[in-house]
């Protein structure tokens, strides 16, 4: 099963309909050996609660191209430029980018050099494993904490009032705090992700499964 | 011996770049070698609108900017940043902000945030360029402008324009292509060099509709740690770095302009008459500001005060 | 520590965690926030924030999930692979026709967009597995997908010579001007490299594959499939040039226009549209955090005082003039491995411009050997922002290894455009 855009062939959802999947892609040997599967052994329940999750959000996509439309239309036909497409359009995209993140993770897509782990034996491949893992949760916490300064400075005065940072423009609304607050909700999301990997991970050893 | 990184928020290839680099280096010798400011441009640490957070907490020892990127954070901020229709001249603005307890209300608005503004610097009136020519208020109807967000946008809206909101990266393409008939998009010179007049040949200048405020800022905790000797250097060394920008910043305009001129473009102003009219528009946008803070309130009442003593309203 | 030090341990530990297998959106990202801590301590932290957030907001990127859900509604229904058959009908006897009108499309697209992310995703999703499924080799059809995607911040509009224009003071409608002809020569040179290859290997271009996968079209047919989506390439092509939308508004103009021919054509479904825009959001995660890790390194770089070591490399050079243009040039490319365009253009410009002028060089000609530097950095390795763009929507099998193995002869094609440029600016002075 080699469909372009659906990695994880057991996820029917997104297979394709109109090319026939099966001998798409044989035109090279290579192809057919090396197949590159998305390994999806590593994820959880939270995971699996994340990617429902991405699904709704996926939408916001459609949105920020219906109302980048509307700006078009109402200020080519109708003089008359809105003030909240474009403060819109940017919260609503940078939102995608930063929920990707953790729909990425929770597919296990994220972008990742195997040569070495694929040339180890499975002791060496599982260490590695679990020193990727550290490491990921290394970087989640680390800028978990920086986004949490962030949103905590987009949300108080510096008095410590609850006040939220506008964008200072004429419709001046809180969408910077927003992105701010969803942007901190995506690396937690990402860590608890991280997190609830761990006692899998960690158990597998005894198995010898990796 | 001080090492401090000032971010400001300009390109590198810009003239008031060059100019407050000039500063960098003044500091250095009026200090003997103690205090070294290295000068870093636009958004080399953090993006324009995060320098305020990142000079408080120490990141970045103090910045070079425009406080109008800090409206999200307290309305005050866009009314010290550039009271849009208040100053025709650079000097009258800081005789307000020198002499008439600017500063020292600048810097209880900013010091919760750990930074103090050294000395308050500006701009010279930004230019206005357009695909058609404006003489008249009602000249600006239905034109389609691309202006900074705020202020400035709201009182074009009210004069009948159709403000549009874009990156800066995009008035280039956008002029080029006919999205927008005119930007208000920084000084004359930085605006012929880098081309617009092909596109839009009406500039209005002199400039009367924008001329931001330069704040010179240090973190707050070096700048209690200084002497007052060094304190006083500083001060002084911006008040020459203010004049020097002033001069050279409008020498490279008309410089520019004459160039324009026999290039074709076209230059307009608005009569005094106009003028007037723009000033009333402005005032009843004045109005909406007062309300959106306490410090936004007391910016506006103590402005339009000073600007009645010195007979300027 | 200086800067040297800390420059080559920092790309030693990029080399160290991406060997261990770490996902690249976590490695850059990574390093940044261990370097912010061993340099000024953790107080320095909200930086990062401050950077990533700086990041998602761009505004130009916001053409990016829109090509990206374009380039899902075009596959998914049958528009992709009715062009492509169409396109194997006009490419004739043309050894490997169905590749270089691969890149006439890249060119069109470069023409509307200036921005490479969503370009790239585009032609990946569209014509890599159309080209693999009419038999073209892989590496043609993989560095064709990504050389030709990049041309998009050569061909104006360009964000990439809007930045330079803004950062070294030179005049944004000369760059457009001086940019058209290199940008023309590099797509040529793809063209020729490609019919060249095919003709003495035709089994390159899929001459072994039985004509049973793509069937033989009438030449009314195969206008047909080519219709919809030249219809679309021009309306949008046409809202952008008659000054109806911005750059970025165009793209989404585009995404709205595809979804309208799919309703057009009967393909809709609720599926079809819930899928592509999934399929957008997983592909905005894999490379907008790639992206993030880098913005995050290069704040944290520059701050460490980076531009001393780039500075450090060209003060003091007694040398002629050429040779300091040359090792500016190496510069671009090293710094072009590891880091991303911005960041090589706020690490760099402000200070080779200045003594660019200072040369007596022209600081537009400057601006185009700049913009071909960059685009032999979105292909190079190990850090070459297309080949993850690429990676992001390529077919299972399609190893980053292939991928870069695939950009060799496309960065031989570049450095020899650079070399032509340096040799003779005339090329794209001359329009000025
Ligand atoms: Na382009
Ligand atoms: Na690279």
């Amino acid at each position: 099963m080699t469909d372009p855009h659906s990695p994880k062939s057991q996820h029917s959802a997104t297979s394709h309909q109109h090319i026939a999947p099966s001998d798409e892609l044989s035109y090279s040997p290579e192809f057919e050996h090396t197949p590159e599967k998305t390994d999806l052994s590593d994820t959880t329940w939270v995971d699996r609660w994340v990617e429902k999750g991405g699904q709704i959000c996926a939408w916001l996509v459609l949105i920020a191209m219906l109302i980048s439309v509307y700006e078009v239309i109402m200020r080519y036909a109708f003089d008359s430029p809105t003030t909240w497409v474009h403060e819109t359009t940017t919260f609503l995209v940078a939102s995608i980018f930063a929920l990707g993140g953790p729909y990425t993770l929770a597919r296990n897509r994220h972008i990742q050099i195997t040569l070495l782990q694929d040339a180890v034996g499975p002791r060496s491949r599982h260490i590695m494993k679990v020193l990727q893992w550290l490491l990921g949760i290394g970087f989640c916490v680390a800028i978990g904490y920086a986004c949490w300064v962030l949103a905590w400075k987009a949300t108080h005065t510096p008095m410590g009032d609850w006040r939220l940072q506008t964008s200072g423009s004429s419709w001046n609304s809180p969408l910077p705090a927003y992105t701010k607050i969803m942007l901190l909700l995506a690396v937690v999301v990402m860590s608890v992700q991280m997190l609830a990997r761990g006692p899998g991970l960690l158990r597998r050893r005894s198995g010898g499964n990796a | 011996q001080q090492e401090w990184k000032f971010q400001i928020n300009v390109n590198a290839g810009d003239d008031q770049y060059k100019i407050a680099q000039q500063w960098a280096e003044d500091v250095a010798q009026r200090s003997n070698g103690e205090i070294t400011i290295e000068l870093l441009p636009s958004s080399a640490i953090v993006g324009n609108n995060e320098t305020l957070d990142a000079v408080g907490a120490g990141i970045l020892q103090g910045h070079i900017t425009d406080p109008s990127y800090f409206a999200g954070k307290n309305p005050a901020f866009a009314v010290y940043g550039n009271m849009v229709g208040a100053w025709s001249d650079p000097y009258q603005f800081l005789g307000y902000m020198r002499n008439a307890g600017g500063e020292d209300r600048y810097n209880a608005l900013v010091e919760p945030y750990n930074v103090h503004l050294i000395r308050a610097g500006a701009m010279i009136p930004e230019a206005l360029v357009s695909k058609r020519k404006i003489e008249t208020m009602e000249d600006f109807k239905g034109l389609k402008i691309r202006a900074p967000e705020g202020m400035v946008s709201n009182i074009f809206q009210l004069a009948g324009a159709a403000p549009v909101n874009l990156p800066t990266s995009e008035v280039y393409t956008a002029l080029e292509k006919g999205v927008i008939d005119a930007a208000d998009y920084t000084v004359f010179a930085t605006n012929y060099t880098q081309g617009y007049h092909r596109f839009a040949p009406y500039a209005i200048y002199p400039g009367f509709h924008s001329m931001p405020m330069m704040a010179v800022s240090l973190n707050k905790d070096i700048w209690d740690e200084l002497s007052p000797d060094d304190q006083q250097m500083l001060r002084d060394s911006i008040d020459d770095f203010v004049d020097h920008l002033y001069q050279q910043l409008t020498e490279a305009d008309q410089e520019q302009v004459e160039i324009a001129k026999q290039d074709g473009v076209k230059f307009s102003t608005l009569s005094p008459d106009e003028l007037k009219k723009f000033r009333a528009t402005a005032q009843s946008e004045w109005e909406n500001w007062r309300d959106k803070s306490p410090q936004a309130k007391e910016a506006v009442d103590s402005m339009i005060q000073y600007l009645k003593d010195q007979d300027l309203l | 520590m200086t800067i040297e030090i800390a420059t080559y341990l920092l790309v030693g530990s990029i080399f160290g965690l991406l060997l261990i297998g770490l996902p690249l959106a976590f490695v850059t990202g990574l390093v940044a926030v261990i370097f912010t801590l061993g340099w000024f301590g953790p107080s320095a932290i909200p930086l990062v924030g401050s950077r990533i957030y700086g990041f998602i907001t761009e505004y130009s990127l916001v053409a990016v999930p829109m090509f990206v859900f374009m380039a899902g509604l075009l596959d998914r229904s049958g528009m992709a692979r009715d062009l492509f058959n169409s396109m194997r009908v006009f490419s004739g006897r043309l050894p490997g026709g169905v590749a270089v009108q691969t890149l006439i499309v890249a060119f069109f697209l470069a023409a509307i967009s200036g921005i490479i992310g969503g370009e790239i995703v585009l032609l990946g999703v569209l014509a890599l597995p159309q080209m693999l499924r009419l038999g073209y080799d892989k590496k043609i059809a993989i560095g064709v997908v990504c050389a030709g995607g990049s041309l998009g911040t050569m061909v104006p509009p360009s964000i990439v010579l809007i930045i330079y224009g803004l950062i070294s003071g030179v005049s944004i409608a000369d760059l457009f001007k001086a940019a058209f002809i290199p940008a023309f020569i590099l797509m040529a040179a793809y063209m020729l490299y490609v019919i060249i290859t095919c003709a003495r290997n035709p089994n390159m271009s899929g001459a072994h594959k039985p004509w049973a996968d793509a069937p033989n079209l009438t030449a009314k047919e195969a206008l047909k499939g080519i219709a919809a989506p030249a219809t679309i390439a021009l309306l949008v092509l046409g809202s952008i040039y008659g000054g109806i939308a911005s750059v970025t508004e165009a793209a989404a103009m585009g995404a709205a226009g595809v979804l309208l021919a799919v309703k057009l054509r009967g393909e809709y479904s609720l599926k079809l549209l819930k899928e592509s825009l999934v399929q957008t959001l997983e592909t905005c995660g894999m490379i907008v955090w790639i992206g993030i890790g880098a913005a995050c390194l290069v704040g944290v770089y520059n701050l460490m005082g980076g531009n001393r070591f780039v500075s450090n490399a060209i003060l003091g050079l007694d040398v002629a003039p050429i040779v300091i243009i040359l090792v500016m040039m190496a510069i671009f490319l090293i710094l072009g491995m590891f880091l991303d365009w911005i960041g090589i253009a706020m690490l760099c410009l402000p200070i080779f411009i200045p003594i660019v002028k200072q040369l007596g060089l022209d600081p537009v000609w400057f601006g185009i050997l700049f913009a071909i530097n960059m685009q032999v950095s979105y292909i190079s390795p190990p850090f070459g922002p297309a080949a993850f763009y690429l990676k992001s929507v390529a077919p299972e099998g399609i190893t980053l290894k292939d991928i870069f193995g695939a950009m060799l002869p496309f960065i031989a094609i570049q450095l020899a455009v650079l070399g032509l440029m340096l040799a003779f600016p005339e090329i794209s002075t001359w329009a000025l």
